[in-house]
This record gives C-alpha cells, sequence and structure tokens, in this order.
C-alpha cells in the first residue's frame, strides 16, 4: 500500500538533542536535577515566504507536501465597524450568504453540491473588524478549487432564499440571548466598558434584520476587497512557483473597485465604576467580571503586563486568582483574568469567576484584593521565572505547521504589526524584571476604577455567606441594578424579567 | 467529465489512497503499553496517557469518582506538592477521621430525609446539625494546618516554567486521559513527572476539592440552560447499561466519596496493566521506550485485574419519551440505540449519519430547505461508546412551526433511508468527504494523540488506519440493512425541549396567555400577516376575522382578538411606510 508521508523539505529549528541525551543514569530525587539537552528554534523567515502578486496583494507562501491538500485563505479589512445605522446584522449576514448564496452560475444548492462532491471546504465570515475566504481543497482539485473560489470572492449572488434562511438563523440565535448567563455577561460587558453608541454595542434587533435587503447585502460587499485591504495565506501541497502563477492569475487580477475601508473608530465613553447586576434568578452560579478598559498597541511596558497579568490571573494554575479563588477556597472551577492588547482598537482587562450564588461576593473580595497586591509587592523570583519561562518556552508552539505560521505572518501584516514583533518576543519577556512587572500593574491597572458585572440570582448573591458577612458587593461600589433587554428588541425589561 | 473521472478512481482504488500512521508499539515488563508516532515538524511532542476507566466502571453510590479522581491527579505525590510529605499526611489522616464521624452524622440526616423530617438534602445549610457543624470546623482547621505543608499546583509549575503547555486531562465514561505539549528537550521530564504521580500519587486537599467540582457541576450543568434535561433524557434513553449516570456524578454520591474509596479505586485502575502511554512528534523512538522502561517500568503491577464491564444494554421494549421545558429555543432531539465502538455495523451507521448531515445532506433539504420546519443545520451523530452507541437527530424547531412537524420530518428522513437505496452520486459524494478528511483529521499532532487516546481506551488504536478502509466499502444495501435493523420504533428515545413558559421575554405578553394548544397556529399566522405587503388583501382578511370573532367559541375568542389586532397593526405599519415615502 501507497502512503503519503513525505518529510518537510526544511525544518525550521535545530535539534541538538539526540547526540548528548543522557539516558540509563539513576533517577533523580527531583526533576530539578534532570539535564536536558540545549533546544534551540529560529523564528521561521517571514520575508522568505512573502511574495506580492502583480496587484500588490502580499502572499504568504509555505510548500509542505506531508498531506495532499491545499489551504487558501484571504484576510480582509473591514467589518462590523461598517454597518450603516439601522442595518445592524449586515456585516453577519454578508458573511454568511456570501458563501451560501451562490456564486457566478451556480445556485446556492448548486455551489453546495459542487464544493461537498469535492470534499472542498470553501467558507466566508465577517468579523468586527475583518474578515476572509478561505479554501481548503485536495490538492488534485486545484483547478477546479481555485474556479468556484474566485467565483465565491468576485460573484456572489446572495440569492434570496438563502437570505431568508441566513436571517430565520440569526433571529433564532437572537431569541436565546437571554438563555445562557454567559451571553447576557458578555453583552452587557461590552455596553458598560465600550458605551452603548460603540460599534461593539450596536447589535442586530429584528427591526434592524427585517430592513435588510438583498441589496444592501450587495453595496456591503462593494465595499469591501481593495487590493490595499488584503493579505493572503497559501499553504500545502504544491510547487510555490506553479502556486504563484496562479494566484497572479486569480487574485492578483482584482481591482481597486473600492476605496480602502475607512480605520476602525475608537471608543470615546467613559466606563462608570460602580457594581452592576442583572437578574437571572433561574440560575444557582453566578458569572461574575471585574476590571475595566485596556489599550491597543503601542505602548511601552507589553511585556511587563503580559507576564504581570500572567501572573495575577491569566496563567491557569500557577495564576494568583486561579490559587486562592479555586485551589484553596473551591469558590470555582473556573476563575482568572485576561489583559486583552488589541491591534486596531483597546481591548478590555478582566478578572472573571463563575462561583455559588452564596460565594460570589467572597470571591470578588479575594480577586480585588489580589489586583492591589500586583501593584504594592513585587512578584517572587520564582513567579517571575516561571512566567517568563511559559511564554519563552512555548514559543515554538506558535508555528507548529506551515498554515499556523503563514496565517499568523499575513494577520500581523493585514493589522499593521511587524514581523519583528516575534524576532524580538522572546528577548523582550526575558528582559522583565519584577520591579517592572510591579511597574506595569500600577500603571496599567486600577483597582479603584473597577467596573464589576454581575449576572445571576441577584437576590441569593446579594445575601452572600453567613460565614463570611464581611464579604459583600456594596463594598466594592454603588449597586446598579440593569435590567434584563428583551431580546429581540433589545429594549430594557422595565419589570427585571419577572 | 470530470466527474466522472474521479468518480471512477476513488471507486477502484479507495484503500491505495487512505492516510496510514505509523505508530510504534510497545509493551513494558509490568504491561504498562506504550505508541509513539515520528513527527519532525516542530520541536514539540504531545504527550499523554489514558488509563481505561470512566464512569462507566462506577456504581451508584460512587458516581462522579473518576472524574473527582482525575482532580486529584494535580494534587502532588510524595514528593512534588509538598515540604513534609510525612507531616501532611499525620494530618490527612485526622482529616480521615474527622470525615467518618461527619459520615456518620449523614447517616442520621439520611434517615430523618427518608422519614420526611427534614427536606431538600442532606448537604443544605440549613440542614447542619450543631455536631456537624462542629466537626466542619474541625476538619476546616484541618485543612488549614495541611496548607502548611502543601506547595501549590507544583506540577502545573515545574511544567510551566519548563515550557509545557496545556497541562490537562479529561474524564468520559469509558476512559480518563491526561496530556500536555513539552519542548521535545524535555521528555525526560514528562516521564519524570508522569511516572512519579502514577506511582506515588497523594489525594491532597481531597475534600475541598469536591467543592471545586461541585462548581464545575453548576457551571456546566445546573446553570446552562439545558443541563438538567440533557442529564433527564441520558438517563431515560440507558436502561441497563451503566452509561445513564453524569460523568460528573451525582451530587449525592460526590459528596460522600472517601479518600479510601478513591485509593481502593486507584489500585485497580490506574494499574500499569491498565494504562497507555502515547507520545506523538519530536521523538527519538528508541530512546523514548529506553525511558519508559525506565521510569514507568518501575510501578508495580496490579495486584488484581481490572473488573470486566458486563452489564450490557438491555433490548429496549417500547418507545420513550420526555417533554421538558427550559430557557432555551424550542427542539427535538431523537436517539436510537446502536452497536459501540468498531462494531462492524458502526461503518454503514456513520456514513448514514453524514447522509442525512451538512448543507448537501438529507435533513438541511428535508427539513429546513423543502418544509422550512427547522433552523441552523439539523444534525446527526453516531455516538459510538466503548460498550454500546447510539445515533443521534437534534434540529431546532423554527418559529411558527410544531415539535410534532419537525419530528414527522425526521422519522419520513429514516424511513426513506430503508426504503430507497442511496444512489451512486450521494455515495462517493460521501466517501470523498471521508476520504479528504483522513488527511485533515492527521494534520495535529495534539489531535492525533487525543485519536489514538481514544481508539486505544475504547479497544484498538489500530483504528486509526482501519476505519477509512472500512467506511469507503461500505455499500447502499448496507446502509438500508442497519437502517432496517436500528431504526425501529421500540429502539427510539425522543426529547421535545420547549421554551419555559411565562419567562419568554421574547413572547408578546398577550400571545404568551393564549392557551399553549393553539400557538404554533396562531404564530403561523401573525408570520404571514407580517410578511404580508398588500393592503387590501390585510384590509379583507380583517373583515373576514372580525366577523369570524362573533361565531367562535368563547375559549377561542382571546386568539382571534389577538390576530385582528396583528393585522390591524401590520395595515397601520404599511400606511405610515407610504406616507413616509
Amino acid at each position: 500500500m501507497r502512503t503519503h508521508v513525505k518529510r518537510l523539505p526544511v525544518l525550521a529549528f535545530a535539534l541538538v538533542a539526540c547526540a548528548v541525551w543522557l539516558t540509563g543514569g539513576p533517577i533523580p530525587d527531583r526533576p530539578e536535577k534532570l539535564q536536558f539537552p540545549p533546544l534551540s528554534f529560529n523564528v521561521p523567515d517571514a520575508s522568505a515566504m512573502r511574495v506580492e502578486l502583480n496587484n500588490g496583494i502580499p502572499v504568504y507562501i509555505i510548500e509542505d507536501s506531508q498531506f495532499p491538500l491545499v489551504n487558501v485563505q484571504l484576510f480582509f479589512r473591514g467589518g462590523q465597524y461598517l454597518e450603516p445605522q439601522g442595518k445592524e446584522g449586515l456585516a453577519e449576514l454578508t458573511g454568511r450568504v456570501w458563501r451560501t448564496g451562490g456564486a457566478g452560475n451556480l445556485s446556492g444548492q448548486d455551489l453546495d453540491e459542487e464544493l461537498d462532491f469535492l470534499a472542498a471546504r470553501l467558507s466566508t465570515s465577517i468579523s468586527g473588524t475583518n474578515g476572509s475566504v478561505s479554501l481548503n481543497l485536495l490538492a488534485k482539485d486545484l483547478d477546479r478549487g481555485m474556479q468556484l473560489y474566485m467565483d465565491v470572492l468576485l460573484h456572489p449572488r446572495f440569492d434570496e432564499d438563502r437570505l431568508a434562511k441566513a436571517k430565520d438563523d440569526l433571529l433564532a440565535g437572537m431569541r436565546k440571548r437571554n438563555d445562557d448567563t454567559s451571553d447576557i455577561e458578555g453583552r452587557e460587558w461590552d455596553r458598560l466598558l465600550y458605551g452603548d453608541d460603540y460599534w461593539l454595542n450596536r447589535l442586530p434587533t429584528q427591526a434592524s434584520v427585517d430592513s435588510i435587503q438583498r441589496s444592501d447585502l450587495v453595496a456591503f460587499q462593494g465595499r469591501l476587497l481593495n487590493p490595499k485591504d488584503i493579505v493572503v495565506a497559501v499553504t500545502g501541497d504544491f510547487e510555490k512557483a506553479d502556486m504563484i502563477r496562479r494566484l497572479n492569475a486569480t487574485i492578483g487580477g482584482i481591482s481597486a473597485r473600492a476605496e480602502p475601508v475607512p480605520d476602525v473608530p475608537q471608543p470615546t465613553a467613559t466606563p462608570k465604576p460602580a457594581v452592576y447586576l442583572v437578574n437571572k434568578p433561574e440560575v444557582n452560579q453566578g458569572r461574575v467580571s471585574i476590571g475595566h478598559m485596556a489599550l491597543k498597541r503601542p505602548f511601552d511596558g507589553e511585556y511587563a503586563l503580559t507576564v504581570a497579568n500572567d501572573i495575577l490571573g491569566g496563567g491557569g494554575f500557577t495564576s494568583w486568582i486561579m490559587s486562592r479563588v479555586r485551589s484553596d477556597e473551591g469558590l470555582a472551577y473556573s476563575a482568572g483574568s485576561m489583559y486583552r492588547i488589541n491591534q486596531t482598537y483597546p481591548g478590555t482587562f478582566k478578572a472573571f469567576f463563575q462561583s455559588k450564588s452564596a460565594s460570589c461576593a467572597r470571591a470578588a473580595q479575594i480577586t480585588i484584593d489580589l489586583m492591589h497586591k500586583i501593584q504594592t509587592q513585587q512578584v517572587s523570583d520564582q513567579e517571575l521565572k516561571t512566567s517568563k519561562n511559559s511564554f519563552v518556552q512555548t514559543f515554538p508552539n506558535r508555528f507548529q505547521s506551515p498554515t499556523q505560521t503563514a496565517s499568523l505572518y499575513a494577520v500581523d501584516e493585514l493589522l499593521g504589526r511587524s514581523h519583528q514583533y516575534w524576532q524580538d518576543y522572546r528577548e523582550n519577556i526575558n528582559k522583565v524584571d519584577a520591579a517592572a512587572v510591579q511597574d506595569a500593574a500600577e500603571k496599567y491597572i486600577h483597582p479603584d476604577r473597577l467596573v464589576i458585572l454581575v449576572v445571576g440570582n441577584i437576590d441569593e448573591i446579594l445575601k452572600g455567606e453567613a460565614d463570611h458577612p464581611e464579604a459583600k458587593f456594596e463594598n466594592f461600589g454603588e449597586l446598579v441594578r440593569l435590567p434584563l433587554r428583551d431580546p429581540m428588541t433589545l429594549k430594557p425589561i422595565t419589570d427585571d424579567g419577572k | 467529465m470530470k466527474r466522472v473521472a474521479i468518480l471512477v478512481l476513488l471507486a477502484l482504488t479507495p484503500a491505495l489512497w487512505a492516510q496510514k500512521v505509523e505508530v510504534r508499539e510497545e509493551t513494558l515488563s509490568n504491561g504498562m503499553r506504550l505508541l509513539i508516532v515520528e513527527r519532525h515538524d516542530s520541536p514539540t511532542i504531545a504527550c499523554g496517557w489514558v488509563a481505561r476507566v470512566g464512569s462507566v466502571n462506577e456504581h451508584p453510590g460512587i458516581t462522579g469518582i473518576s472524574h473527582l479522581f482525575e482532580h486529584m491527579m494535580f494534587k502532588g505525590t510524595k514528593t512534588i506538592g509538598t515540604t513534609d510529605f510525612a507531616k501532611g499526611q499525620e494530618i490527612r489522616d485526622q482529616q480521615d477521621a474527622v470525615f467518618a464521624q461527619m459520615r456518620e452524622e449523614y447517616s442520621k440526616l439520611r434517615q430523618q430525609l427518608l422519614r420526611g423530617e427534614i427536606s431538600g438534602s442532606i448537604y443544605d445549610p440549613e440542614n447542619q446539625t450543631p455536631r456537624l457543624k462542629e466537626l466542619r470546623a474541625q476538619l476546616e482547621k484541618l485543612f488549614a494546618e495541611e496548607k502548611k505543608y502543601i506547595v501549590k499546583d507544583e506540577l502545573d509549575r515545574i511544567y510551566t516554567s519548563e515550557g509545557g503547555a496545556g497541562l490537562n486531562a479529561f474524564t468520559t465514561e469509558d476512559q480518563t486521559g491526561y496530556f500536555i505539549t513539552v519542548p521535545s528537550n524535555k521528555l525526560e521530564l514528562w516521564f519524570w513527572l508522569e511516572s512519579d504521580r502514577l506511582l506515588n500519587p497523594v489525594f491532597r486537599e481531597f475534600y475541598s476539592e469536591r467543592d471545586v467540582v461541585r462548581e464545575e457541576r453548576r457551571m456546566r450543568v445546573e446553570s446552562t440552560p439545558t443541563g438538567r434535561l440533557d442529564e433527564l433524557f441520558n438517563a431515560m434513553f440507558w436502561e441497563s447499561a451503566p452509561y445513564s449516570w453524569p460523568v460528573i456524578g451525582w451530587a449525592s454520591d460526590v459528596e460522600a466519596i472517601t479518600r479510601e474509596q478513591a485509593e481502593n479505586y486507584f489500585s485497580i485502575y490506574y494499574a500499569p496493566n491498565n494504562i497507555t502511554a502515547i507520545l506523538v512528534g519530536d521523538v527519538n523512538p528508541d530512546q523514548a521506550v529506553q525511558l519508559a522502561e525506565q521510569y514507568f517500568g518501575r510501578i508495580p503491577r496490579g495486584k488484581v485485574p481490572p473488573p470486566e464491564m458486563i452489564t450490557f444494554e438491555v433490548n429496549q421494549t417500547a418507545e420513550k419519551r420526555t417533554v421538558g421545558e427550559a430557557d432555551t429555543n424550542p427542539t427535538v432531539t431523537i436517539r436510537y440505540h446502536t452497536p459501540p465502538f468498531d462494531h462492524k455495523d458502526t461503518f454503514p451507521l456513520e456514513i448514514l449519519a453524514q447522509a442525512l448531515n451538512g448543507r448537501t445532506g438529507r435533513l438541511y433539504k428535508s427539513l429546513v430547505e423543502e418544509k422550512q420546519l427547522a433552523v441552523g443545520q439539523p444534525r446527526a451523530q453516531l455516538g459510538t461508546n466503548k460498550y454500546a452507541g447510539y445515533l443521534e437527530l437534534s434540529a431546532e424547531v423554527k418559529d411558527g412551526r410544531t415539535h410534532q412537524e419537525v419530528e414527522d420530518a425526521f422519522l419520513a428522513e429514516l424511513e426513506r433511508l430503508k426504503t430507497e437505496p442511496v444512489q451512486d452520486h450521494e455515495l462517493q459524494k460521501l466517501k470523498n468527504n471521508e476520504l479528504a478528511d483522513s488527511f485533515r483529521r492527521l494534520q495535529s499532532n495534539f489531535y492525533l494523540l487525543i485519536q489514538l487516546v481514544f481508539y486505544d481506551s475504547d479497544g484498538d488504536w489500530h483504528y486509526i488506519n482501519d476505519s477509512s478502509p472500512k467506511l469507503l466499502a461500505v455499500t447502499a444495501a448496507d446502509i438500508q440493512r442497519v437502517a432496517d435493523q436500528y431504526l425501529t420504533a421500540e429502539n427510539r428515545s425522543v426529547a421535545w425541549y420547549e421554551r419555559k413558559k411565562g419567562t419568554q421575554a421574547d413572547e408578546d405578553p398577550e400571545l404568551a396567555a393564549l392557551p399553549a394548544q393553539m400557538k404554533p397556529m396562531i404564530k403561523q399566522q401573525v408570520a404571514a400577516i407580517q410578511k404580508e405587503t398588500d393592503r387590501t388583501k390585510l384590509e379583507q382578511a380583517l373583515a373576514r376575522t372580525q366577523q369570524m370573532a362573533d361565531q367562535v367559541p368563547p375559549q377561542a375568542k382571546p386568539a382571534v382578538r389577538y390576530i385582528i389586532k396583528k393585522i390591524q397593526e401590520r395595515i397601520d405599519q404599511l400606511s405610515a411606510s407610504e406616507g413616509g415615502n
């Protein structure tokens, strides 16, 4: 039987382990006494895989014949933030129907049938700030696959029946908006942090979905795909020169049919610190988020802040929040913190956990105390070393496959992050010391202006625990009850859902 | 032309195409097995081991022990996680003595509960006796004592500081797996730490960790919209096979499990002869085998072999059915009993499920496109557990349509599978997808590891190479045969989930007040009204309905009034938009 295993032509790393492996010795009594052979990993060279097509579109291309598959991913700028007022849901619907609504001379059904017979995966999606059109198929079907791909990319039909179907699905999803507390939490968090008017919070309603017509989708898709807004990643079983020829004959022929999209707008609201309560009486576990606005790149101290958040709550079991809230006190299964540093608009800093109603306030107290602690107390050498190593030593995991590497570089270029970022990454993390961690925590974590959001059975949550009367949400700020919102209109339900 | 060419090629030579994974298999001197796949794409190794134990090996009274156990395996060993093992052990013995006294108290409470003298759960705060509170306080004090000798989450810290990523574990009905990805120069560290926790485990924080598990249960089950209904449906579906209780266990049992029970469980099911270790990635197999013998080889073979699971599912004799309410869109789920993992009939059943699935599948075409009964993508899924399987169909009911309509449409599609053979083109499409997926699923080291973990502990890792040829050999007649055999009424269980009444924030309060059996019909009418753009037609409908209002029986009057109101609103809406133009 013929097997299909071929080796990568070039290895992206050098393993010097084999020659000096120490085996056969006695087993040491502690793991620290083990000796490991050195391992050096060179960051894959982005410039060696980058080519520009005739129309200037950059492509990151890696040959990889290990499997008889080809992967084409086209990333573009533009997304939900471009939706006109009153047409909320348009970006998402366009992203869905772009692929399902047919292309060229094929109806949605015919396109589905042909792709499925080829076992090809062709997908389109549009998110908040960017989107993608992707193809994964057997290398032998590349000719027909690329024809279909280009038809979808440039000549989508947006068939009415598939638009109606996409609207039904979107509306069905909206009906579930208040069913799961995690959905309520995510939605209200963004509202509290970015303000109701920010594009992130302009969500589809029954009225906006009803008002969306096929012509809106055509117009929206027509605003996308200026060659200046596109970066492509291609990997798999092909010859590079041949693939570049194919790409020039296809994606390389895309002309500037629209202006490049404008930049993502920045939020202007100032979040008001308080304790916000959303009542969902049916559940016995509260979901709590505690935090504030974060930053976008570039800013000083990014690496120190990354380490600070890792020690505070980002690093799983070795982090303080997990250790105290979960391991010590058994108050949560999931607990931690995220400091989201975005490229195009500011993210948020958020510590989070889910705990039984009675213990939410106690877990919140512990979490907030730890935020103070990381500002006032230097982290230990061991904490620092563990955290830095976790970034430095797992660094090769970011480049595990050619597809992962090519799309990482493509998205970086799309969002404006230099490839030097990864070349310098390990050194930048290694430079962080305990003083820098504390400095970053003082500068960028603000326990004095926390927005606290609690979703759950509020009456039970406010009662707290008999054994810990000192832990109370009142201690953290003004209590503000937020109404649930009608899932279809997003207008507040005034009687608190009862 | 092209399509025909592909079809012929694949039909003639399916087996020549499917990808093979080269696996080196070794058995250590103590019976532990080792699987190695060498792949040098990145300087990392996905490492894991699997114990052939899960909730299927439990019984009432200790349900959830396999999963609680998985948590305990992260609590350290005689060396890891402690500054003084012996002192800690003294305190743990004292904890166990206090817990034994608490169990006696709980026994008394259980008796009171049976007599109706207390209510709720014996673990509810309001049912705690003064004696229990005192014992609880003693236990808390001993926890604090023990903490002095605990080095928190040391296993995690050592891995993390040496570049280990994604340390985690999972428990299912049939297996418990532990895994991590390490840099390829740290393989010996993995052998050191994993053999240590199999050789010298210490179940620290045993009594407080169950609080974490209780929170996990709240998060995964009790505080999710359909968690409790899903448990109910599962418990209803399985009659005799030990798949009926949840992996996370019943709350009553999880609270009562003792450290001694956990230790007994460990000695039987975590013996090396019940474990397979698996490595996928940048590994030198000869060195790995040598290290495995050196590290894992020192763990003594179990004294008794794990008992064989002998309770099979009985043949179901009548259809089962449940209707539940939750904060969720209406759904229909149908399940049939099917054979276990690697049984010869699972291959045609898998192709049958795929014929139903996807946007070109039969369910989508029928339920969504043709009959417009469902939203999203209706789904068919074949579950193949170690000792039994099931075919599950599920769909979300479209607003205004009924559960019954969706169920009927499902059954009609299953009937068609019995009466008409699947056409060549459709069968070839399914096989083309299987072939492409046979490559796709080998692309990531970690995913390959997880597949080997499952296949080995379900029965045979060779499934990774043997399943594709078997799937590609399935014929239309095979599919018809298994449809006939398994998709029968008496082999079926059905669940309807309905949106909880009264809390339907999305529903018009006036509509919510109307009789439930009329609602689907009313919603359908209202949907039609809202789509209508012709004012004349609406006005005619209004006149007809107003006439009708006087003739219907009193209980139907609110419904008619509601429809009249909706027509009037639509007419007003159209007038307003015309005025605006």
